[in-house]
């Protein structure tokens, strides 16, 4: 039975993630570069967050088309970086990323390169701040707004290379952690702002936290209190805290400690301590809802009809009971990916998630 | 030329340092095997590609992440660079070539650089073409080294397209050759859709894979 929609985006969404009575499954497949398409710019003129008029016009007309219930200031992940003077070069049809051939800290003597700036006054942060609020002028009452911060550890792997900056976790962990200070402040400081400016939510990201990068005790030792302080900030602005997290075997455990604990983690793999998500939903389903799973690359880009279809049926099967679930991609929606895809992942959401 | 007792103890050395990755200790017990006139190609065998080894299991079991192993990687090659070049050169045929490289307009190769160690700790001869790699590259490398396999990783699907273009060009050269893909947006929809053989979700997994397929060509 196709929902009829009896709420607006934003009360639904609320009520999915404090585990209320939503009319349906909310769906927001992580439509953020892509928007792009739909605003008139270039992948790189969007990424670097000049226009903000476009960006807002870009994320409303994508909401409108695909039928979104709700929208993230994501738009890549060298935007904290650049900020904090990284080089990022912007392909015309590709994600932004650092130059690593010419990367900001070169040796660990570097690590003291990195100084406090204001997220409010300049830059491409700035720019996303903008971005929020002209959200919020336009869509604020109706949809979901979730604001976007790159952690620290995952922006200062940016500027100093991964591979390089993993090993100076262990080898050179004082000046990693002078400079991670430094970024926690601002950090914090930009996700308060995006609150401020209107976003419903704030999502902290926090990739490193799984088994795919960083065991769980140097994963602590160097992210844990610095979101912890984020995260606090963003719930007392009243905004909800999320997490993003598409790595394998995900630390829920120590996300719930140590982030706010979360409303919801948008998530592409279940937590470390469960083999399936049926397992997954049962441990951790009624403490943090979940956003996602949708693989982006095998269902969401090359996924036919029918097989985007099945997915979005037998998630919303899992995850629907007692609600606390949001249908979504695991990662951001691929920017290449057919935009048609994503009005299918609504159509099967609407279609599958009434209660 | 070293003893019997002195190599054992020179390769259980190795071994425990890069296990426990020590790059200074391998560093100093690879030069110690030089001047004792120990068997450069036992001490990288036995000792360094033992310990690598080790560290594959580890990492397979989550007792070991991925700084540890890069780390364990940094001792491993340092250790390869002082007895390299002592290695005679009869004699050691590699398991299997490999030509390995990560796709155009994609920059993130810590995947691929965990491959490359593990690869070339077990054996392999591997030929990297780094990062942000020109399809064409892929090609020509694979004609001139026959290598038997190609690896190709990429971290973003608008860099992984370019293996739906560049699998049939490969193939059309060389029918033999094998090819694994790899990286976050790789599953086994996109070695069905792109034509590719096979796909691993961590190095360990891969070197696995690998293996499995060079039995298959060498039984051709």
């Amino acid at each position: 039975m196709a929902s009829k929609d009896e709420m607006s985006s934003l009360a639904r969404v609320a009520a999915a993630l404090t585990y209320g009575e939503p009319d349906r499954v909310p769906v927001a497949p992580l439509v953020c570069g892509a928007s792009h398409r739909f605003s008139g710019l270039t992948y790189a003129d969007w990424s670097r967050c000049d226009d903000v008029e476009a960006m807002v016009h870009g994320h409303l007309d994508s909401i409108e088309f695909l039928g979104l219930d709700g929208v993230v200031a994501l738009v890549d992940l060298t935007v904290e970086a650049g900020d904090f003077g990284c080089e990022v070069i912007y392909p015309e049809m590709d994600t932004a990323h650092p130059n690593y051939d010419d990367p900001f800290i070169k040796g660990p003597e570097d690590y003291k390169k990195i100084k406090k700036i204001d997220p409010r006054k300049s830059g491409r942060m700035k720019g996303i701040i903008d971005m929020v609020a002209g959200l919020s002028k336009e869509i604020g009452q109706t949809h979901a707004i979730v604001g976007f911060v790159y952690g620290s550890l995952g922006t200062l792997s940016m500027m100093r290379g991964p591979e390089a900056f993993f090993m100076d976790l262990v080898e050179h962990p004082d000046e990693v952690k002078e400079a991670l200070a430094i970024m926690d402040e601002v950090l914090l400081d930009y996700a308060v702002a995006q609150a401020e400016a209107g976003a419903h939510g704030v999502c902290y990201d926090n990739l490193y936290a799984s088994q795919s990068i960083l065991s769980k005790d140097l994963w602590r030792e160097f992210e844990s209190e610095g979101m912890q302080k984020c995260c606090k900030a963003i719930g007392e602005t009243g905004a909800l805290v999320v997490h993003h997290n598409c790595g394998n075997g995900i630390y829920f455990d120590e996300l719930q400690e140590w982030g706010g604990p979360p409303h919801a983690i948008s998530h592409a793999y279940v937590a470390d301590d469960v083999d399936s998500w049926e397992e997954h939903k049962q441990k951790w389903g009624g403490q943090i809802a979940t956003i996602g799973w949708i693989p982006p690359g095998p269902v969401a880009m090359l996924g036919s009809q029918e097989e985007i279809e099945e997915e979005c049926q037998a998630e919303i099967e899992i995850f629907k009971e007692g609600a606390g679930f949001i249908l979504s991609t695991g990662c951001e929606y691929p920017p290449n990916a057919p935009l048609k895809h994503a009005k299918l992942i609504v159509e099967a959401g609407k279609k599958y998630g009434v209660y | 030329m070293a003893s019997i007792e002195k190599e054992q103890e020179l390769i259980k050395g190795l071994k425990e340092a890069v296990i426990n990755y020590k790059a200074d200790d391998a560093k100093r017990l690879a030069e110690e095997a030089i001047k004792e006139g120990a068997d450069a190609y036992r001490m990288t065998m036995e000792g360094l590609a033992g310990g690598m080894e080790v560290v594959s299991e580890k990492f397979d079991n989550h007792e070991y992440f991925v700084p540890e192993t890069l780390l364990c990687a940094k001792a491993l090659y340092g250790a390869l660079d002082i007895l390299k070049p002592h290695i005679k050169s009869t004699g050691h045929e590699a398991k299997g070539q490999v030509v390995l490289g990560v796709m155009q307009g994609d920059v993130h190769d810590l995947g691929k650089n965990l491959i490359k160690a593990i690869f070339e700790s077990a054996g392999w001869s591997v030929h990297d073409l780094g990062r942000d790699v020109p399809i064409q590259k892929f090609v020509d490398e694979q004609l001139r080294t026959d290598s038997d396999i190609v690896m190709l990783s990429a971290m973003m699907t608008t860099s992984m397209v370019g293996m739906k273009k560049l699998i049939p060009r490969i193939k059309e050269k060389n029918p033999k050759v094998k090819i694994m893909i790899g990286g976050a947006p790789i599953s086994e929809k996109t070695v069905e859709e792109y034509g590719a053989d096979s796909t691993a979700d961590n190095a360990p997994n891969a070197l696995q894979e690998a293996m499995t397929m060079l039995e298959t060509l060498r039984g051709m």
